[in-house]
């Protein structure tokens, strides 16, 4: 907008918000490595009342028809995506599939929804998933996605983690992860190896499929603040968190990530936190997914005590100290 | 976000989207409800919501919603005549207005009362200001937030209009000695008095009147009211000299709209305005009633800029009752008041409640639903959602017409 019709009590970004996906639809993203026991999980969830209005969007690469089946029958609405994996050849389907859901409810063609869960085939590297709700702002206007979740299986997922980038990368980029089939392996060494990849991420064990079903509706944005320790490297990958005691400004923060988008935007997975900035009331949540950046939204007040700025970093090839020098560069030049 | 237009509007099914109900209180099976609801911080740490019933034999209830996940009757009040209905009420400190508004001209008690709250469960009434005559049926809605003044929609003793359906004109009252109301101030539209020497306006097809409704008077412009004339359209009216109201400007949407403008919401820090319609057709015969936001950057030369958009007509007329627009939230100045030039909250009648993000004041979005299923006892198959408050805590509070009560709800986005 331009200072036409400003309000003076809108913050910098806006309306503030009571949570970070504002009115949005929330979506789950759902990865696991392949026979992790993600349609179970989905089959389970949408069974309970939390799970009802839920639009499906299923990845058809590498899973087998009966799983497609077994979700078509319970979910409200299920939407095949074929022809490939979500993270390479279709994330212009998975656009368009999700402008048609919305379509296709408008005009009362399919019943109502109030979340999308999106299963990904087991072989599908999410982030694309995230960038697109990142770069598509009409997706990005209708859509947010609150929890990444990803399936993990107690007999096979060491061997999986050990051999498959796209697993390590699913292990890496969630905000939750679940053990699974736990009665035919104990998930311990597993579980310690997930922690080490991915500290900040929670990680839940499921019997039989059963999970908590707030697993997958309750966003992340508080657990955020669990994350601390700097995670292992793993094809290069690190992640680690950058605390700032004292407010941040927006146009220092801005400047410094638009150069560190412009020297290493590929390499930064997933960039995401809660900011204290200069002026504003309530904290500020950014999110950088490579080179695209979703608007930051202000929320109406913290969410605790703590006030301090953390973001969490996910980059391959990038060190903690040098995004630390960056920072304290353009922060001493500005 | 198009949930206005889901199917479930069409199916009838309840919406709850992006509200979470936190309770409903049929109020002791008189939750037939009017336009009128107000929060009192008593002096002994309650708060309390007044409402006003639509229609006999309650007048107004007080509920405690210090709890708003418990909201409980203190008191309950009765009309002393079922000819009278009470609808509307305001609340300053521990005084509330009440209007009286009898069904025919001619009967009484007919006018404003002004009564002490200050101990919730014993309401004492202060002061009556008489409004009846041969040609009034009392006071139809008030405004009453700063303590001094209250600004009605009434008829008078001494007031004979051109047409009976003209009844209800501008009236200022002086309460600063509220046990002595006096009129200080009066305006009504040219040609609507007999006396006038102004050809009367044309008559609308449903002919609702050319009078008042809405008579909204914010701190920030002390020196303007906000006045709503239902087939009138609406005027922003220069009050500095309280006796002598002059028109600033005059906007109206009818023809070729069915008439019935209701209420005028300025947002003065963005200079826009919220002017709303009321349906009053069941089976959204006078469709479209709608919320429209105004540019207002030159109060003399309003332009009305979008609405507020609504489901398709089609999937809510047949439900039962009325469909379309009715009250907002007002930005009340008082100190209980939700205060918002972002979000627009509007009740529909069996079109729920509904929540819009004005930040684009072009393009209004839904941003939250609130459609309940028809409450016990109501006489029309379906909610009427008639008014809407917002307290500062960012509590809502709207009741339905007939039988539903009140509902607390909270912001979810």
């Amino acid at each position: 907008m331009t200072a036409l019709f400003s309000s003076p009590s809108a913050g910098r970004f806006g309306r503030r918000q009571k949570r970070e996906r504002g009115a949005r639809i929330p979506v789950t993203v759902l990865t696991g490595f392949l026979g992790a026991g993600k349609t179970t999980l989905l089959n389970r969830f949408l069974a309970t009342p939390e799970g009802r209005g839920t639009a499906v969007v299923v990845n058809e690469f590498g899973a087998a028809p009966i799983d497609d089946a077994l979700v078509r029958a319970s979910a409200d609405e299920t939407v095949l995506i074929g022809n490939g994996c979500l993270c390479c050849v279709s994330r212009s389907d998975l656009q368009e599939t999700l402008r048609k859901l919305v379509i296709d409810r408008d005009r009362g063609d399919i019943p109502d929804f109030r979340r999308v869960v999106i299963e990904t085939s087991g072989l599908a590297d999410p982030s694309p998933i995230l960038q697109t709700f990142a770069t598509d702002r009409a997706l990005g206007d209708t859509f947010h996605v609150d929890v990444m979740l990803t399936a993990a299986d107690a007999a096979t997922g060491l061997d999986t983690l050990a051999r498959s980038s796209e697993a390590r990368r699913q292990a890496i980029l969630a905000d939750r992860i679940v053990i699974t089939k736990t009665d035919i392996a104990s998930g311990e060494e597993l579980a310690a190896r997930l922690r080490a990849l991915n500290p900040g991420a929670s990680i839940d064990v499921a019997v039989n499929g059963a999970l908590d079903p707030a697993r997958l509706t309750e966003p992340v944005a508080a657990e955020r603040n669990a994350f601390v320790a700097e995670a292992e490297h793993a094809d290069g990958i690190a992640s680690f968190v950058l605390t700032f005691d004292t407010a941040v400004r927006w146009p220092v923060f801005a400047r410094t990530m638009e150069t560190l988008i412009a020297l290493r935007g590929p390499d930064l997975l997933r960039v995401k936190g809660f900011l204290a900035v200069e002026g504003c009331q309530g904290p500020v949540l950014v999110q950088f997914v490579q080179h695209l950046a979703p608007p930051p939204v202000e929320l109406d007040a913290w969410p605790d005590t703590n006030r301090a700025s953390r973001v969490v970093f996910i980059t391959r090839g990038i060190a903690e100290a040098q995004v630390r020098a960056l920072f304290a560069a353009v922060q001493g030049l500005a | 976000m198009s949930a206005a237009t889901s199917p479930l509007e069409n199916n009838g099914e309840p919406i709850t989207w992006n509200f979470k109900l936190l309770a409903q209180n049929n109020l002791g099976g008189f939750g037939g409800m009017g336009e009128g609801i107000a929060v009192q911080l008593a002096k002994d740490g309650r708060r309390i919501a007044w409402i006003a019933h639509e229609s006999a034999p309650k007048n107004f209830t007080g509920v405690d919603v210090t709890d708003p996940r418990n909201p409980k009757v203190v008191v309950q009040t009765d009309l002393p005549q079922t000819h009278m209905r009470s609808n509307s009420l305001d609340v300053s400190g521990d005084v509330m207005a009440v209007a009286y508004q009898t069904k025919q001209v001619g009967q009484k008690p007919a006018g404003l009362e002004l009564f002490d709250i200050s101990v919730p469960e014993k309401p004492r009434s202060i002061a009556f200001l008489d409004c009846s005559g041969a040609h009034s049926r009392g006071v139809h809605q008030l405004w009453f937030c700063d303590g001094e003044y209250v600004h009605m929609a009434s008829g008078a003793p001494d007031f004979t209009p051109s047409h009976p359906n003209d009844d209800q004109f501008y009236r200022c009252i002086d309460v600063r000695s509220p046990s002595k109301p006096v009129e200080v101030g009066r305006w009504w539209m040219p040609g609507t008095a007999s006396t006038d020497n102004v050809k009367p306006p044309p008559r609308h097809p449903l002919d609702k009147g050319y009078r008042a409704h809405n008579t909204n008077v914010y701190p920030q412009r002390g020196d303007r009211l906000y006045l709503c004339y239902i087939d009138g359209g609406m005027f922003v009216m220069d009050i500095k000299d309280k006796a002598n109201p002059k028109v600033i400007s005059h906007w109206t949407n009818s023809p070729p709209y069915t008439g019935f403008m209701h209420t005028a919401v300025p947002l003065f820090d963005r200079d826009l305005m919220l002017v709303t319609d009321e349906s009053t057709e069941d089976n959204a015969a006078d469709w479209p009633k709608l919320i429209w936001v105004l540019d207002a950057r030159d109060e003399e030369h309003l332009v009305p800029i979008s609405t507020c958009p609504l489901p398709p007509v089609d999937a809510y007329k047949d439900r039962g009752g009325r469909f379309g627009a009715h009250n907002i939230h007002e930005n009340t100045p008082v100190p209980t008041s939700f205060q918002s030039d972002q979000l627009v909250f509007g009740t529909f009648f069996n079109g729920g409640m509904r929540a819009y993000d004005i930040s684009n004041p072009y393009q209004p979005k839904e941003v939250a639903t609130f459609v309940p299923p028809a409450p016990a006892g109501t006489p029309v198959g379906a909610v009427q959602l008639n008014d809407v408050y917002v307290d500062e805590r960012g509590v809502i509070y709207t009741v339905d017409r007939f039988s539903g009560g009140l509902y607390t709800l909270e912001m979810d986005f």
